[in-house]
């Protein structure tokens, strides 16, 4: 009889794999949203000097839990004129490719669901498709907020993926794969990819939170102006699944940065205990976690003209020439990246200092402009 | 052990894309239609993967479903739409149409049942390389050609709504 690992017969061990690969993805998912719902409470109660949760469990922990509770036991609500089948469907199709995204995350050398060889690929057109579920569920919804927020989500979303797309480019070139596995092995020690391309990183990372709606690009699902956006018909569980994939997602962009910058699994010992990369790779993902949090306590929200002037007038031409200056710097000098590195750090300065500059002279320009129209 | 899942899938898929294809010109609305359209592409998208071609796939679903798709349903939300279920085009045209698909029909059947004993294709290991490869080095001119093209056709476009600027 052939043995598989721990001993399993293979004809056993395949399905059985697959299984518990997609009960570990779902149990991520749910638990790593629950535990970013307590954080994101804590850390915003800690930057408005309020206490967060505290009476459900030690240190309020529990708090959330009981929310998930209470969403479960909540009615299944849909109004009578909704569109029924993709009103029903919408959740799904947003909550799923985020779960397909699990499939090729590293989490430690060995743990992987599969090392694809178009790995990031993957990710980026499963991030795509969440697209098409927010836009369903703004038009099944059969309200007009809510069209409007699938609307403002399709526009962000598909004009947000060019930089994101750039960003990830330049990162392959220098690293030459489009496997997880591989770009996380090709960081070891101390030789990260955020020391050669700190401005990919920038521009992805703000890409990053346009693609998750999250603040300061939370226009889709905009409060104060739309109701809840394409939330708005939405109750109990159903809402919930949108909530667990706006999380989930945050996690994929978070760990898709952690591999991508800074080394996935790798730190101190884990040559020794390879396991140990799982702890690594979850604090470095949960950093960035922390970073979308801290920025959502801080920053209002854009209008909609700026998010889109931020986007083409800004991130696309930027991302576009750090994308042609690295190839040609890769091309001249083929053996070594400290040429790259160098002319990413000087864009990213030029992009800190210039920014606030370009944006003021615009503002003059445009109050100038309204002053002799009055 | 587990041979017998690939054909299976393949035939799901099959039968999926075959139906949701109908679908698209069958469907009352034309909401309905795009989206058994994202279907279909994602089907086809499934046989790519099990071909072996992965590369085609993803870029199936990134450009057909993540962005077609989504331009069709923004352009279908941005105009009018009659509240009681119109007939179709095609729906009007259930002969013409018959004629013109089974000769077709017939013709692919008769295509593809002649590979049955042709080597395999498939792309082995990464097929990343071989694509950029061909599209870069061996197709490169017809390459440009088609970038120019897309280029005029988004300025074309973009000088087309724009505004006059007093």
């Amino acid at each position: 009889m052939p043995v598989g690992p721990f001993g399993i017969d293979p004809a056993i061990w395949a399905p059985l794999r697959l299984v518990i690969a997609v009960l570990l993805a779902v149990g991520l998912v749910f638990n790593g949203a629950l535990a970013q719902i307590y954080l994101e409470r804590k850390i915003q109660a800690i930057i408005q000097d309020r206490l967060g949760p505290l009476h459900t469990g030690p240190w309020g922990l529990l708090q959330t839990f009981a929310d998930a509770i209470k969403l479960l036991g909540k009615e299944d609500i849909r109004a009578r004129l909704t569109d029924k089948w993709f009103f029903l469907a919408a959740p799904s199709i947003v909550f799923s490719p985020m779960l397909a995204s699990y499939v090729v995350i590293p989490f430690a050398p060995g743990i992987v669901g599969a090392d694809l060889n178009v790995g990031l690929l993957y990710l980026t057109t499963l991030g795509s498709m969440t697209v098409l579920g927010i836009v369903i569920a703004g038009w099944a919804s059969n309200n007009k907020y809510s069209l409007i927020g699938g609307l403002r989500s399709a526009g962000q979303l598909i004009s947000y993926e060019v930089p994101q797309i750039l960003s990830l480019v330049t990162v392959v070139l220098v690293v030459g794969t489009l496997s997880m596995v591989g770009i996380a092995e090709s960081q070891p020690g101390w030789q990260l990819n955020v020391l050669v391309l700190p401005l990919a990183f920038v521009t992805y990372f703000i890409a990053g939170l346009a693609e998750t709606n999250r603040n300061p690009f939370d226009l889709p699902e905009a409060e104060s102006e739309l109701v809840a956006g394409f939330l708005t018909e939405y109750s109990g569980m159903r809402w919930a699944i949108f909530f667990l994939a706006e999380y989930g997602e945050v996690t994929v962009v978070s760990s898709i940065v952690a591999t991508l910058w800074f080394g996935a699994w790798h730190g101190p010992f884990v040559e020794v205990f390879p396991l140990l990369g799982v702890l690594w790779f979850t604090l470095k993902t949960y950093f960035f976690v922390l970073v979308f949090m801290w920025i959502r306590a801080t920053l209002p929200r854009l209008r909609i003209d700026q998010l889109m002037s931020l986007c083409w007038k800004i991130l696309i031409p930027l991302t576009l020439t750090n994308l042609m200056v690295t190839a040609i710097l890769l091309l001249v000098f083929p053996t070594t990246v400290v040429p790259v590195a160098i002319a990413n750090w000087i864009l990213l300065a030029f992009f800190v200092v210039a920014l606030p500059y370009v944006q003021r002279r615009r503002l003059v320009a445009l109050r100038e402009r309204l002053r002799t129209a009055a | 052990m587990y041979d017998f899942i690939e054909p299976a899938l393949f035939a799901v898929l099959t039968i999926a894309t075959i139906a949701s294809g109908a679908g698209v010109v069958l469907a009352n609305r034309i909401t309905t239609s795009a989206l058994l359209m994202a279907f279909t592409f994602l089907n086809v998208a499934g046989m790519f993967l099990l071909l072996g071609a992965e590369t085609v796939a993803m870029f199936q679903v990134l450009i057909y479903v993540g962005a077609i798709t989504v331009l069709i349903l923004y352009g279908v939300m941005f105009t009018p739409q009659s509240p009681r279920a119109y007939g179709l085009f095609f729906q009007t045209q259930k002969w013409w149409a018959a004629v013109l698909v089974v000769p077709i029909a017939i013709f692919v059947a008769l295509v593809s049942f002649s590979f049955k004993d042709s080597a395999t294709l498939a792309p082995k290991g990464g097929d990343l390389l071989p694509l950029a490869t061909s599209v870069f080095r061996d197709f490169a001119f017809p390459f440009e050609v088609a970038s120019v093209l897309l280029l005029a056709a988004m300025v074309g476009a973009i000088v087309l709504v724009k505004r006059d600027e007093e």
